[in-house]
């Protein structure tokens, strides 16, 4: 019963991760960039659902929205000032910038939130269910994790498949050339990749400090990394790649810190991501086409 | 006039790609430009078509300065530039590249992708395949489909032949002058002059990021100097 225990907690935090991961990949797949400020856009998410809910005492569901709100034009202003003018210039100063943003959205939470640990109240208000007489606890966290985390996937491929914008976005990323001569405004399509990795940030950031209740300047950049990790073991580019990367990734870790070591989890973790690449390169469901010439 | 280019000047960072280029195209018309590789051939149309912008010069489409419109700003103007290397859509479905061509049209695209599948009954046979699994012969006829989903009023081939074999050469031909009987106009740039020559009513010879010689189609593939040059005689 321990083990399917921690396989739940394990998928719950894989969940997590997964929505993380999203905001990854989609801005690594359209913007070809690794957008490292992605785990500090979580922090300004629970944050600001924090101020919401503690000093204006908004319902949960509302805190959400306004995290999502603003970390959406917190992500398109960061894409804007930040990214946009460096589009032609070398990927390392477009990284380097990214590392950049990451420590001045941490610098200006201290600022703004002081460096003053705080408890973040769980938005889940039901119940754990005890299944088994007991013997299995199923959070509400859990369960509002790996739900959220299903809607935003089905919402994202349909999204991508189906919607004009959606083909807009696949285009840009194969190719951005080809994409604006198809009249496909490729700074448009960047704008809203980040809008959306960025609202995603915002529910990710609210169910993780839901479910690990606490709340200072740097809790993105642990979950950011993971999620990053799980992004590029999953396929980085690939959406369902991107779900089984954070699932995996989640297990592993909860596992990891159950059966072998509490310290080493870190590392279990990204060993398990070396041995992945070493055998897929292009993770588990990535793939490379070939342009025939 | 449909599209006037008027002593342009582009660079790639300090090169000097594109010394002063002027020419023309007239409505209905087919124009080539022939050159060697690195000439300027795919720097002027990707010039034209908005992904690069001039120094220097103007281009005039319909009359109005275009020189530093934004690429997908002049596609639904009617410009359509089939670029070199085909690009199309790797892990998209045939169908799905060919929407992609009319992302600037709004309503039913039926008519549209009937127009390019009578062009192009192949593409028809293989509309849900993946555009990666296409031959190489197969992916430039889908991005000529793709750039003919706007009805284009100018539409502009980069190195349609590149990489394929003779019998393909001669297929995408025919349906370059099947495009020109009706009535689209076309600016072609090709290494294979003989071809580019044959088929266009006006050529245009570039060297080294200048224009060298202009005439009618006929006219260049008689010069000595085109000859010697470019037709291997």
């Amino acid at each position: 019963m321990a083990l399917l225990s921690n396989f739940i907690n394990g998928l719950g935090l894989g969940s997590i991760y997964a929505i993380i991961a999203l905001g990854y990949t989609m801005v690594y797949g359209i913007a070809k960039m690794l957008n490292f400020a992605h785990g500090d856009v979580i922090m300004v998410g629970a944050y600001v659902s924090f101020v919401s809910i503690a000093s204006l005492g908004t319902p949960p569901l509302l805190a959400l929205v306004m995290a999502m709100a603003v970390c959406t034009i917190l992500g398109v202003v960061i894409e804007r000032l930040a990214y946009r003018p460096l589009r032609a210039s070398a990927s390392l100063a477009v990284l380097i910038t990214a590392i950049g943003v990451s420590y001045l959205l941490q610098n200006a939470a201290l600022l703004i939130w002081t460096s003053n640990t705080k408890v973040y109240p769980s938005i889940v208000s039901f119940a754990p269910l005890h299944l088994f007489d007991g013997k299995l606890t199923i959070t509400g966290e859990m369960l509002i994790s790996v739900l959220t985390c299903i809607v935003i996937m089905v919402g994202l491929t349909l999204f991508t498949g189906k919607t004009k914008t959606g083909k807009a976005m696949r285009a840009v990323s194969e190719n951005r050339d080809a994409a604006e001569l198809m009249g496909i405004s490729v700074n448009r399509t960047i704008a809203i990749t980040f809008a959306i990795g960025s609202a995603l940030a915002a529910v990710a950031g609210v169910l993780f400090c839901s479910t690990y209740p606490v709340l200072n300047p740097t809790v993105g950049s642990i979950p950011g990394i993971k999620a990053f990790t799980a992004a590029v073991l999953g396929g980085i580019g690939s959406i369902p790649g991107t779900l089984v990367g954070g699932l995996l990734l989640g297990i592993i870790e909860i596992f990891g810190r159950a059966y072998i070591s509490q310290e080493l989890s870190n590392a279990i973790v990204f060993a398990v991501l070396i041995i992945i690449l070493l055998v897929k390169p292009n993770g588990l469901l990535g793939k490379k086409v070939n342009e025939k010439v | 006039m449909l599209l006037k280019v008027d002593n342009i000047q582009v660079y790639y960072g300090a090169i000097h790609a594109i010394k002063g280029i002027s020419f023309e195209v007239n409505e209905g018309e087919t124009v080539a430009l022939i050159g060697a590789n690195g000439a300027g051939k795919s720097t002027t149309l990707k010039t034209v078509s908005g992904l690069m912008h001039p120094k220097a010069g103007s281009i005039e489409f319909l009359g109005k300065d275009i020189s530093h419109i934004e690429a997908h700003k002049l596609v639904a103007q009617g410009l359509a530039h089939v670029p070199e290397g085909r690009h199309i859509f790797l892990q998209m479905t045939v169908q799905e590249n060919l929407e992609m061509g009319a992302f600037t049209r709004k309503g039913d695209l039926t008519d549209a992708l009937d127009n390019v599948y009578r062009h192009f009954p192949r593409l028809k046979e293989r509309r849900k395949q993946i555009g990666g699994t296409l031959s190489g012969g197969e992916q430039q006829m889908l991005a000529m489909g793709r750039a003919m989903m706007i009805s284009p009023k100018l539409l502009m081939l980069d190195e349609p032949s590149m990489g394929l074999a003779p019998i393909l050469v001669e297929q995408i031909f025919d349906i370059i002058r099947e495009l020109r009987k009706a009535g689209t106009t076309i600016l072609l740039v090709e290494q294979n002059a003989g071809m580019a020559l044959d088929i266009a009513d006006r050529a245009y010879v570039l060297e080294t990021g200048k224009i060298t010689l202009s005439g009618t189609g006929a006219e260049l593939a008689q010069s000595e100097l085109v000859k010697k040059a470019y037709l291997g005689g």
